[in-house]
């Protein structure tokens, strides 16, 4: 093997739920150029260039073992901290996990909001999904609900839909947008028919999905028009729903960003329990990023619960942020701990100790956001930076 | 470092030890024979009176991976006892249903078990599996990998494959997932409900792939067995709770031509339809097929009263069972094209008199079959009842009076269908020792463990005999894991981490060639990122890999 081969090599992209893992990219000097099946999203993950960075006390110079030290003063005055961002891998999160057990501390996510309108629904109701390999094979229709899917997981369409699966053929699987309908062209192939777009405001979407799951339920509705859409409309796509053989239902929790969404989902996955009474259907959640089911996953398993939307009183943060510079703590009037890619742009934290972002800087292991599929990351690019696990057991050492 | 345990009264049936008074010998985690004079001893504890067994071993545990963990999301309920410090625990809690990582090591060390195998690991969420007994202390642990429903296994068979091309596969499979076994649940039933088929009997085709639940056992109990793996192909019936599948399973008992099979959560399997309610046992046919069929064993997944949760494949029968889902609630999940997951809570009530009806069918067949080496002690935990309930499992084996004394509260509906209080059967602290030692780790071809013979891992419980036999099981005095003393009157003194016990038959590697391309066209991630590294189990410094060599037949 020469060293142009050894420096080409597929890794799997951390950058959205879909956990792409036949992304090629190409290393020379530690730069990374995406060579092979990227999108928007993983070039600018893989190719960001990270300035060297160092630990900082109050914005200025530190070595690590003195931020360390700081930090180590910082948690053992506080009685109760937070662990906030948690934007890391399963690793790493079973390293913070460790150190709230220690320190007493309170578990968020920077995702907890979106994370906490499933579980609702999961809790309240259970629910039938799916996984992306079975939508691959198996889904003849596919709807997606308020939700920008190739906003958040790119090449979701292209992976998955776009093709011929082992029981459907890309000609036969039919495209249904209800809600947000902007960027449906992005979805489109030749061999995939354009998408029936149904168009409303997110925040008819209540309304919308449960006419729509009163029709799968074979009752009849007065109105002749719901939030725009003819119930004709709606009627047809109870229809198209209940004559598929393996409906797939779709959303995006982060889209869903109106008051009391978890019904809207609920009344999504109640309409495919509705039809698995006769046909097959299932839902997906789709979106992820963060590391974010990885993180409810492993809290699952470590705590005996998922992971909770409510920010507890606190006397100190500790935000970890492993993956990109645009993600930002909250204002707070606490010590400030930021463990990240780089240091937060909008506050001065009171500690700062830069870490290595897994799949770049070191191994590591997500899962995918349909829950069922764990991933190894890998290391491609060379430097000195710490990982979240090495830095965390430093700090319990002198704790 | 050589400790002595002096006096004790040993239960090892793996040497036909019942009940003599012997001492042990342990040095760097392995049990030893009588050093010389000159060696100095370093530890003695005198067992005078005690009952010493080897560490048990749960064949049949859901202690990890997706399913277990969806029960953990969808059942807050099961866990919000509201002060913690204040409450007192008892083995029926509801949070033993869905316990932590944590909390299953420690439980199952509690009561001297020091080894459990996840019997329902699918092969694509391995690496989580793993993940979750890699968090899991005290215990050595395992997974059987789930087959028969994948898409690629059904295509072999659809295409008439050889017999080499499946063994093939089989043991690729316990490779890339780590496993030590393989497990069909509901044979070609999980895939059959992706093309909404709702019900499989065992000769009846999978509508898609014009294959027979038959045909899937034939091939893969072959596939287990050609290829010397020790544990039995692990086959979870088609029809699975539904009245009158006992037909199903004595028709499966056929199904290898003779070769081993274990037939698991029997009593899930033992359903007549006869009476009033249309619910019946059926535990004597069963039973006495079982006595009969010496290639079978099975295992029980015993039923007992409380809430609890199911976490099963079996999605097409799940998915049926989730109308009776208290609370009502459930999940159901096609997966990746290799299997499915339904995950349903449940109530056993025992005035419920289907519940009682599986209460009594359950320890029929424990006292009817009359091998202890072929029937093993489970509860199908969380499925059945949480594994922290074994202590009165076996004392429910063990005591007459008190079996009846509960009998007698059943719903009368049921106890007028059942011929329990005429079985007078009571297990022996010997019988007990086969079932939860020395029987499971034969099954499952562990060498090193299940018994107290010179080179066995060191790992020991002892107990003070007790008449209470569940007070007697709940509380050893002291546990060795490996040599060391973990649990001391019931207590957890030491925190350790056991190995993951995995098996790797030879095989063709030209094998990956075809998945290769099935993986490039059907699948969604990489053939490569499929299969978990050894270095995965054992990298973050806690974990090992032990691979039990193929038995010698």
């Amino acid at each position: 093997m020469n060293s142009a081969q050894l420096n080409v090599q597929f890794v799997t992209c951390p950058a959205c739920g879909l956990l792409c893992d036949d992304v090629q990219v190409k290393s020379t000097d530690n730069a990374i150029k995406v060579q092979k099946n990227g999108c928007a999203k993983s070039l600018a993950f893989f190719e960001q260039v990270t300035p060297e960075l160092q630990p900082t006390i109050a914005g200025k110079s530190a070595t690590l073992k003195e931020a360390i030290a700081e930090v180590v003063r910082l948690l053992k005055q506080a009685k109760n901290p937070l662990l906030d961002g948690l934007s890391t891998d399963i690793t790493g999160f079973r390293a913070l996990f460790g150190l709230a057990q220690k320190t007493n501390a309170a578990l968020r996510h920077t995702n907890a909001t979106s994370i906490a309108r499933n579980m609702r629904v999961l809790q309240s109701a259970g629910w039938q999904t799916t996984t992306l390999t079975e939508v691959k094979n198996h889904a003849d229709v596919i709807v997606c609900f308020g939700s920008n899917i190739v906003a958040h997981n790119p090449r979701f369409f292209g992976r998955f839909i776009d093709m011929d699966g082992m029981f459907v053929s890309a000609k036969n699987r039919q495209v249904i947008v209800l809600g947000n309908t902007q960027k449906t062209s992005n979805i489109k192939s030749d061999a995939l028919e354009a998408p029936w777009n149904l168009p409303c405001r997110p925040d008819d979407l209540p309304s919308v999905t449960i006419a729509l799951r009163a029709l799968v339920a074979g009752k009849a509705l007065k109105a002749s028009e719901i939030a725009g859409i003819q119930v004709t409309d709606l009627q047809k796509l109870a229809n198209i729903l209940k004559a598929a053989k393996y409906a797939v239902l779709a959303w995006v929790a982060k889209d869903l960003d109106f008051p009391h969404a978890e019904l809207t989902i609920q009344n999504i996955t109640e309409t495919v329990a509705t039809l698995n009474e006769t046909t097959r259907a299932a839902g997906l959640a789709l979106g992820g990023s963060d590391g974010d089911t990885s993180a409810n996953y492993a809290n699952a398993w470590l705590s005996g619960f998922v992971l909770d939307e409510n920010i507890p009183d606190h006397d100190a943060v500790i935000w970890v942020n492993s993956f990109s510079v645009d993600k930002l703590p909250n204002n707070t009037p606490h010590p400030l701990i930021a463990l990240g890619v780089a240091p937060p742009s909008n506050i001065t934290p009171t500690v700062y100790i830069p870490i290595a972002t897994p799949a770049l800087d070191c191994a590591g292991m997500l899962f995918r956001v349909d829950g069922s599929v764990t991933l190894p990351l890998k290391k491609i690019r060379e430097n000195h930076l710490p990982t979240l696990s090495e830095v965390i057991s430093q700090i319990e050492a002198l704790l | 470092m050589t400790t002595l345990l002096k006096n004790g009264k040993i239960y090892d049936p793996a040497h036909q030890k019942n009940g003599v008074i012997e001492d042990i010998y342990i040095k760097n985690g392995r049990i030893v024979a009588k050093p010389n004079a000159t060696e100095k001893i370093t530890q003695t504890i005198d067992l005078k009176g005690k009952i010493v067994m080897a560490g048990a071993i749960d064949m049949h545990s859901h202690i990890g991976g997706g399913k277990v963990n969806i029960a953990r999301m969808l059942l807050p309920e099961f866990r919000t006892y509201t002060e913690p410090e204040a409450h007192i625990c008892t083995p029926h809690c509801l949070h033993h249903a869905t316990p932590t990582t944590t909390e299953t090591g420690f439980r199952y060390i509690e009561m001297g078990y020091t080894a459990a195998f996840e019997p329902a690991m699918m092969p694509i969420n391995a690496r989580q599996t793993h993940l979750e007994m890699g968090d899991t202390p005290m215990i050595d642990k395992g997974g059987y990998a789930m087959l028969g429903n994948d898409d690629y296994f059904l295509r072999l068979l659809a295409n008439n494959a050889d017999q080499k091309a499946i063994n093939d596969y089989v043991a690729w499979t316990l490779h890339a997932s780590q496993a030590i076994g393989i497990k069909v649940v509901n044979p070609g039933g999980i895939s059959a409900f992706k093309f909404n088929q709702r019900r499989l009997n065992l000769d009846e085709n999978n509508a898609h792939y014009q294959v027979t639940p038959r045909a899937i056992l034939q091939k893969l109990s072959r596939a287990v067995y050609e290829l010397g793996v020790s544990k039995p192909l692990h086959v979870h019936c088609n029809n699975l709770g539904a009245a009158g599948n006992f037909q199903t399973t004595l028709d499966t008992m056929t199904a290898s031509d003779g070769l081993p099979m274990h037939l698991t959560h029997i009593q899930f399997h033992s359903y007549g339809t006869e009476g009033d309610k249309k619910f019946s046992s059926a535990a004597a046919h069963i039973a006495e097929a079982l006595n009969k069929n010496k290639h079978i064993t099975a295992d029980v997944g015993q039923i007992l009263f409380n809430q609890t949760v199911t976490a099963s494949g079996d999605t097409m029968m799940q998915h049926l069972n989730a109308k009776h889902a208290n609370p009502k609630k459930s999940v159901i999940m096609d997966i990746e094209c290799d299997a499915g997951c339904g995950v349903v809570p449940f109530k056993y009530r025992d005035q419920n008199y289907v519940n009682a009806l599986q209460w009594a069918i359950g320890l029929e067949i424990f006292l009817s079959v009359e091998d202890p080496w072929r029937i093993f002690l489970t509860t199908d935990h969380p499925n059945g009842a949480p594994f922290t309930s074994y202590p009165h499992l076996i004392r429910l084996l063990m005591d007459k009076t008190f079996r009846n004394e509960m009998f007698d509260k059943l719903n009368l509906d049921a106890q007028a269908m059942s011929n329990l209080k005429s079985l007078e059967r009571e297990y022996s602290l010997y019988d007990i020792a086969i079932m939860t030692r020395a029987g499971a780790a034969k099954l499952i071809g562990l060498n090193n463990c299940g018994h107290l013979g010179v080179g066995a891992q060191a790992d020991i419980t002892i107990y003070t005999d007790q008449p209470d036999r569940e007070a007697m099981f709940s509380k050893p005095d002291f546990v060795f894991k490996n040599g060391e003393l973990v649990v001391k009157d019931g207590k957890v003194v030491k925190v350790v981490w056991g190995t993951t016990h995995v098996a790797k038959p030879a095989f063709d590697i030209a094998v990956e060639k075809s998945l290769d391309s099935y993986f490039e066209q059907y699948h969604t991630i990489q053939l490569g990122n499929f299969k978990i590294a050894d270095d995965e189990i054992g990298n973050d410094g806690r974990g090992s890999i032990t691979v039990n060599a193929k038995k010698n037949d």
